[in-house]
């Protein structure tokens, strides 16, 4: 079992000789493309986060724009209703001044009617006064 | 060396089985000059070196940013154990250190389970069994050495001769203790692997000898476990000794 020779020798130089050539063959090239697999996996990472922030800032500023344009058209809408309601008023206005003025007006002339009928009326009291007059003296 | 073969002619009934002969101490020697050396533990350390390499050149032919397949599997593996020296060695310090205690791992971990898994004995050699790697000493002897001297070599390099300050660091009575480590430390690395790996093999093929089919299952289960937790342990032990060059006691205490 414990026969040693020419074999302990030849076998240190061969293994020295394996690990050489595996050196060559296995170790550097693999190593290689795993560091640059770690790198390359590196900066994309690197790259996407940067990318990532950048949509991140673009959706703040939007959320913000989208905020300022919907405070901006809730503005416009509540200036343009109290714009047609003072339009509404000031036409309520206006219309009720013409209805009174209207309404004077057309009282008036039923005053001046009434007048004219009076004095048409005691005119014609006066005549048929006279008229009775005349009958009760003939 | 030969009790195994001896143990089972004894049965002499189970000869007839073809997948369930247990040889240790056997080798298939090969001769270099008049040196031997053993042939199986190469033709399978072969195998798994050349697993290992097919797999990372599939994995690193065509790479994609967007990893899948082999690609994905390969990097799969080389975070585990990036991560592995990285939990020892600290974030500092690991990068360099990566490829050998990552190789370690790989390495043993493919050899066990290439042992586990693999029906070697299918295949007729000479003399002696394919089995892994790593069921041999001089293998996991091999293994052990380096781990030592990486962690020599990573102290020296850190702090030169400084380095020989943490034998007689919280006080020089330790120094016999200090340097028994450094022997303690391959020897258990090499023994434990091998001790593992081979006793599961030996575990198994003794009870597929006795009884063949369903019963060894459980076994070779717990077989696969072992053989990824023993990598899993070399490897982490050796990161964890290289740390221990690097730092000393003296930084610690600055912490």
């Amino acid at each position: 079992m414990f026969d040693f020779d020419l074999t302990l020798p030849l076998m240190m130089a061969q293994f020295v000789a394996l690990v050489y050539v595996m050196n060559i063959v296995f170790y550097k090239p693999l190593t290689k493309v795993i560091t640059d697999r770690e790198d390359y996996v590196r900066s994309n990472t690197t790259g996407a986060k940067e990318q990532l922030d950048q949509a991140n800032k673009l959706a703040e500023q939007y959320e913000q724009e989208l905020a300022d344009t919907r405070r901006q058209s809730q503005s416009t809408i509540a200036s343009a209703q109290e714009e047609a309601q003072q339009i509404a008023q000031q036409e309520i206005a206006e219309v009720q001044k013409q209805i009174q003025a209207e309404l004077q007006q057309a009282q008036q002339e039923l005053e001046q009617q009434k007048q004219s009928a009076f004095q048409t009326l005691e005119g014609q009291v006066n005549t048929l006064s006279n008229q009775i007059l005349d009958k009760l003296l003939v | 060396m030969h009790y195994g073969s001896l143990l089972l002619d004894s049965i002499g009934f189970f000869d007839s089985l073809p997948l369930a002969k247990l040889e240790v101490g056997h080798h298939f020697y090969w001769h270099i000059g008049n040196k031997t050396v053993h042939g199986q533990v190469f033709i399978n350390t072969w195998i798994v070196i050349g697993l290992l390499l097919i797999a990372s050149i599939a994995a690193t032919r065509n790479i994609q940013r967007i990893p899948s397949g082999i690609q994905n599997l390969m990097e799969y593996a080389l975070e585990y154990v990036r991560d592995l020296t990285k939990a020892q060695i600290g974030e500092k310090e690991y990068r360099p250190w990566v490829p050998f205690v990552g190789t370690l791992f790989l390495f043993i971990f493919v050899a066990n389970w290439s042992g586990a898994l693999v029906p070697w004995k299918l295949f007729e050699i000479p003399e002696g069994e394919l089995a892994a790697p790593t069921n041999d000493i001089n293998t996991t002897v091999a293994l052990a050495l380096l781990v030592s001297l990486a962690y020599f070599f990573a102290g020296f390099r850190k702090k030169g001769l400084g380095y020989f300050a943490k034998y007689i660091e919280p006080t020089p009575v330790l120094l016999p203790i200090a340097i028994l480590e450094d022997f303690t430390k391959p020897l258990s690395l090499s023994f434990r692997l091998f001790g593992n790996i081979l006793a599961d093999e030996l575990v198994v093929a003794v009870l597929v000898l006795l009884v063949p089919l369903f019963i060894p299952l459980p076994v070779m289960m717990l077989g696969l476990f072992t053989s990824a937790i023993q990598a899993l342990v070399f490897a982490t032990l050796a990161a964890a000794y290289i740390h221990e060059a690097l730092e000393g006691h003296g930084e610690e205490e600055a912490h």
